[in-house]
């Protein structure tokens, strides 16, 4: 027991951190979109970062819960409301059963994360929880959800101690620099091809999913042509065929291409791409790859301090006043305590 | 000693080519260097992903010493000796090649100008090699070094073959694992699942191994497809030199 799907809303998900080992058989390894967010709402419930939570994108699902569980939203903020009162997003939550979480359009950002104490029961297959939509395999039957879908909890913990939460990053506005690394063949182009692509804005065309995302923009000029012998490809390849217009190779990307890579986005600045819509700018600096390693290290210590934070005793009792209060029938107590930071 | 040239992919992995050409003997460096690298267990080195030319080489910065991975890849290719290769496996794959499992077989005679049985001789005559996996989940770009047909692709390509064909064109062949649009003849259907996630090891198939077409009729067919449903059926295999 778990929830059920009342809405699905465009495309939601079950993610956990990706399918590793495969890509030699031609697999990759889906896994979520943005990163940063997927693990700080599992860290918010207690979660190891890379369980398995929901992605939903544009649209937000409304799930009924049918189980107590502590929850967690992250990412896009699509309004989320719980029984029709706002949801608090970057803090644990108490739910209870007969709840229902509502997510409407997203108002910043591209995709949001539901986090739940414990992870989902869905079957791991070859290791990972991940659905990988293009495979058809994982997650939850290997497809997004549609109504009425149940997922069950793994471990629900309805009593974690609260509160738990997480800073509120910026999923930056209309246009947004996104750091590369150049290669690897970024020889295959003109010096002037490079300076385009370095130097002009770049826009989110509609072909955008979890396979990739095609921008639109000044043509990007190669010596001869786009075509290369297949080579393996990583997440966040920017892949330039001969029509000179890029493609970011995204969480389920083929594993292999014909296509001149031009670029890589940085590991640290992929949740940012998992974050554009259709119409978003986006203009490309390049980076050396050391300055690339201390930018994901930094990502990585962010996420194990917030980890660390939380695994200490949260106050039980914060010190503050006590109220009673009655919303819609409910009553709830609520503190209020003073900020000291 | 074998000239490669390293080359940066984003900050989690490197490239590692050799010469711009797709051969036998391009590949078989792709796959010393990954028996080598994979040998040596160095620490943070993720997946080894070979294709025709190059190995794509993960690494987790957090944890991988990139200075250390580059002299690895350095020692590997200088002391790079293609003789001491391990054997390959030859998989010997069931094909039926016959009516609506064969759809383009008499096609194919046509434009041979020769006749399908001489087709299948062909086609099962010989071993075909496993350069690399990619597109869907166990597709395998295989080839034989000598092109035994001289057609290409059909004019017009189909919307959506069913997985398990078997499609040719030129030197080349290959096992269609899932419904796919395909543009190459259809030669023949095997009863095997190139991929089946329901196995431990859901891939039939790794780069650098060989095929073997056995053609079958249509009663091993069906038998063979009801052990495999069953999760029963194995191939059988063996290793032969290069």
């Amino acid at each position: 027991m778990g929830f059920v799907t009342e809405d699905p809303g465009v495309l939601t998900t079950v993610q956990d951190e990706g399918r590793y080992g495969y890509e030699q058989f031609g697999m990759s390894p889906a896994g979520p979109m943005d990163l940063r967010a997927f693990r700080t709402a599992n860290l918010l419930v207690g979660n190891p970062m890379g369980e398995s939570a929901l992605e939903a994108t544009i649209l937000g699902p409304a799930l009924r819960f049918d189980q107590d569980n502590t929850i967690a939203l992250t990412g896009a903020d699509m309004g989320p409301s719980l029984n029709g009162q706002p949801c608090p997003m970057y803090q644990a939550v108490a739910v209870k059963a007969g709840d229902l979480l509502r997510l409407g359009a997203a108002k910043t950002g591209c995709r949001a994360y539901i986090a739940f104490a414990g992870g989902l029961d869905v079957p791991p297959v070859m290791g990972s929880r991940a659905t990988a939509l293009q495979n058809k395999v994982g997650g939850f039957q290997g497809r997004r959800l549609a109504k009425g879908d149940a997922v069950g909890f793994r471990a629900p913990d309805p009593a974690l101690p609260l509160p738990r939460t997480a800073p509120i990053p910026d999923h930056g506005g209309n246009e947004v620099t996104i750091r590369v690394v150049l290669g690897p063949q970024d020889d295959a182009f003109t010096r002037e091809g490079i300076d385009t692509f370095l130097g002009r804005p770049y826009t989110v065309s509609k072909d955008f999913d979890r396979m990739g995302c095609r921008l639109e923009g000044p043509v990007i000029q190669h010596k001869t042509d786009g075509n290369i012998i297949s080579d393996g490809m990583v997440t966040g390849a920017i892949q330039v065929s001969t029509s000179g217009q890029p493609i970011i190779m995204l969480a389920e990307r083929q594993t292999v291409g014909g296509y001149t890579k031009i670029a890589a986005v940085i590991s640290a600045d992929l949740p940012l791409v998992g974050q554009r819509k259709t119409g978003d700018r986006i203009r490309f600096q390049a980076v050396s790859v050391e300055e690339a390693h201390r930018l994901w290290r930094a990502f990585d210590r962010e996420l194990k301090e917030l980890g660390a934070r939380l695994a200490q005793p949260q106050p039980a009792q914060p010190i503050g006043t006590t109220y009673k209060v009655t919303v819609n029938g409910r009553s709830y107590q609520v503190q209020v305590v003073k900020h000291t930071s | 000693m074998s000239d490669y040239t390293l080359r940066y992919v984003g900050d989690q992995a490197l490239l590692v080519e050799f010469e711009n050409e797709i051969s036998m003997e391009v590949n078989q460096k792709v796959r010393a260097l990954r028996f080598d690298l994979e040998r040596k267990r160095i620490p943070g080195l993720g997946e080894l992903v070979p294709t025709y030319r190059a190995l794509l080489v993960h690494y987790d910065p957090l944890t991988a010493d990139l200075d250390q991975i580059k002299e690895d890849i350095r020692q590997s290719a200088d002391q790079m000796d293609l003789s001491q290769l391990p054997n390959a496996i030859v998989t010997e794959i069931p094909v039926l090649y016959e009516g609506e499992y064969a759809l383009d077989l008499e096609d194919i005679a046509k434009l041979e100008n020769t006749t399908p049985e001489e087709i299948v001789r062909i086609h099962s005559g010989s071993d075909y090699y496993v350069y690399m996996l990619g597109f869907a989940p166990g597709h395998s770009y295989t080839a034989r070094f000598e092109a035994p047909f001289s057609f290409k692709r059909r004019e017009t390509p189909r919307v959506r073959i069913p997985g398990g064909s078997i499609v040719v064109q030129l030197g080349l062949s290959n096992v269609i694992p899932f419904d796919q649009p395909c543009g190459w003849n259809i030669i023949g259907t095997t009863p095997i699942l190139a991929c089946d996630y329901r196995k431990e090891d859901p891939f039939l198939l790794r780069a650098g191994q060989w095929i073997r077409h056995i053609p079958i009729d249509k009663a091993e067919f069906l038998e063979i497809k009801r052990q495999v449903e069953l999760g029963e059926y194995q191939c059988r295999t063996y290793e032969r030199g290069m």
